[in-house]
């Protein structure tokens, strides 16, 4: 099973096993990640789920589709070039070890 | 989802707001010609962009508008007598001309340079169709007057009301460009539909495809001057339906229209941050309104409400729940349970409180008109505050729009199929189902 790391915002790191074919929020939600919420349940509709992505895998990842820049846009103060919603982000085999740093707002 | 920053930023209209700014880019209607019938008539007080002001119409026919208090010791001119050539304050007397400009200061006669160092802030008011527009922007920027089809028509093809809503403009112009709710919120009916009873909607074979297709898909489009908003529904023979509504900025949309009804569409104008006037235009381009059509709009049909008679408040208002009728909602006659299409709207507009928290809001694949809205807004806000860029939408060529209803084959992209029908011309009909 592909591993997801999360990365706390005191630098700890919490692992989790994920299936192929989940996203990055839901693996995050049902292991208690703190830092992401996904209130939308991974409608592309909410911005709760906002991550950074880790350089190293950036390109295999690939960039936010518009409406998903729309909302980080609209719903995010820290949108980056590493940003991402993680509902967004289907995980593979290819993306075993992917890490992530959650971006959580001071009102969720 | 908005951050509570840009939440602000998109609803605050005061001076020296951002948005503000923007809409003082814009002519904005102010008053229905009514509200200043006749020359020499009594002063209006208008709120505008939370600016307090007050509209005159002089003696020789001239419009005024102007900051409300006297220069002296802040009096409210609505209490003024309107005398030759302008305002006098029934105070001291002092008295201000149709530009605000003080022509008369009893008590200085001896001065004859005071008058001239005091000038109430003041903005044209000018009359197109049955409207008094405002501008509240730099003079030296000033855009053209609106030319806006219904305004522009001759004056039995239009009617416009406007009543108040107490929320903030930004929720009311959002319903406005979200077409998604029309089946729910304005449904009922023995038939399932409550367009049908509406004499202002009944009888277009678009209520049908309205009714049979109640997951509609949509399609935003960005114009010039806004965005086209494109509601897909199914047709037969793998047709689709299309109803198209325009949103200009800031605040102008346009409801596609049904058969050969005149065509309807609003402006929201904000008042404060916790009010608007939502002003609706009914109009049709190629004849006269019937006085059938007319005495329904006068009654609260279609987009139009029924207002306590005197004034531009609702009779069906938050101090009565919009006299909600729990057993028509049980029955189904009204999907809502509130009379009226105009009420329907308010109702929920103005429940979710005077600046809706939208960091508190899950959205679905249909508010993708309103999230594109928000960030077309966004931009233009950013874009004049920050580097002076003139917004779109105040010149004539984003304004001769209208919207349109059309059953297209699938694979035809709506922009391409419905073409010059989005251009209001002279004497061409509406393209409309």
């Amino acid at each position: 099973m592909p591993k997801v790391v999360y990365v706390g915002s005191d630098g700890s790191n919490r692992e989790v096993d994920a299936n192929v074919g989940e996203n990055v929020m839901n693996a995050a939600v049902r292991s208690g990640v703190p830092g992401i919420v996904g209130e939308c349940g991974g409608q592309l509709s909410c911005a709760t789920c906002h991550v950074w992505v880790a350089d190293e895998y950036r390109d295999c990842v690939g960039g936010p589709g518009e409406m998903e820049a729309d909302l980080l846009d609209l719903g995010v103060s820290d949108f980056t070039d590493a940003s991402r919603l993680g509902c967004q982000i289907t995980i593979t085999d290819e993306l075993d070890g992917l890490t992530v740093e959650p971006r959580p707002e001071a009102w969720h | 989802m908005l951050r509570p920053d840009i939440n602000d930023l998109l609803t605050q209209t005061g001076p020296g707001t951002p948005m503000g700014d923007l809409f003082r880019r814009y002519w904005q209607p102010v008053l229905h010609t009514d509200e200043l019938p006749e020359d020499g008539c009594p002063p209006v007080r208008v709120k505008l962009l939370s600016e307090r002001l007050i509209a005159v119409r002089t003696p020789e026919g001239e419009y005024g508008l102007m900051d409300e208090f006297c220069a002296h010791r802040g009096i409210s001119l609505f209490f003024g007598r309107v005398e030759n050539e302008g305002i006098r304050c029934p105070y001291h007397g002092w008295k201000y001309n149709a530009n605000g400009q003080a022509i008369d200061v009893p008590s200085e006669l001896n001065n004859s340079e005071f008058c001239k160092n005091v000038k109430l802030r003041s903005y044209p008011l000018v009359k197109v169709g049955d409207i008094l527009w405002a501008y509240l922007g730099d003079p030296e920027k000033q855009p053209p007057l609106p030319t806006w089809e219904f305004a522009t028509v001759p004056e039995r093809q239009t009617y416009t009301s406007k009543r108040l809503q107490e929320c903030n403009w930004l929720q009311a112009l959002e319903g406005g460009i979200d077409s998604s709710h029309v089946t729910w919120l304005h449904g009922g009916g023995p038939s399932g539909h409550g367009l049908e009873a509406d004499p202002l909607f009944a009888g277009s074979k678009g209520n049908q495809y309205n009714k049979n297709d109640v997951k509609p898909f949509f399609e935003v489009v960005e114009n010039e001057g806004g965005l086209l908003i494109g509601a897909r529904r199914n047709a037969e023979d793998g047709n689709y339906y299309w109803r198209v509504t325009p949103w200009v900025l800031p605040n102008f949309t346009m409801v596609p229209p049904r058969g050969d009804h005149p065509v309807h569409g609003h402006f929201w104008v904000p008042i404060d941050d916790e009010n608007c006037w939502a002003w609706s235009f009914d109009y049709h381009p190629t004849r006269d309104l019937t006085e059938t059509e007319v005495d329904a709009m006068k009654a609260g049909a279609g987009v139009h409400s029924k207002n306590i008679p005197g004034t531009y408040l609702p009779v069906a208002n938050k101090d009565n729940d919009y006299l909600i009728d729990r057993e028509k909602q049980k029955a189904g006659i009204l999907f809502s349970g509130v009379e009226g299409i105009a009420i329907q709207d308010s109702s929920l507009q103005e429940s979710m409180g005077p600046v809706v928290d939208r960091t508190k809001e899950r959205l679905v694949a249909t508010d993708a008109g309103i999230i594109k809205a928000r960030q077309k807004l966004r931009r233009a806000v950013e874009a004049l505050r920050d580097n002076g860029t003139e917004p779109v939408g105040n010149v004539p060529e984003h304004q001769k729009i209208r919207s349109v209803a059309i059953v297209l084959p699938a694979d035809r992209p709506f922009v391409e199929g419905i073409g010059d029908g989005f251009l209001a011309r002279e004497g061409v009909g509406q393209t409309t189902v």
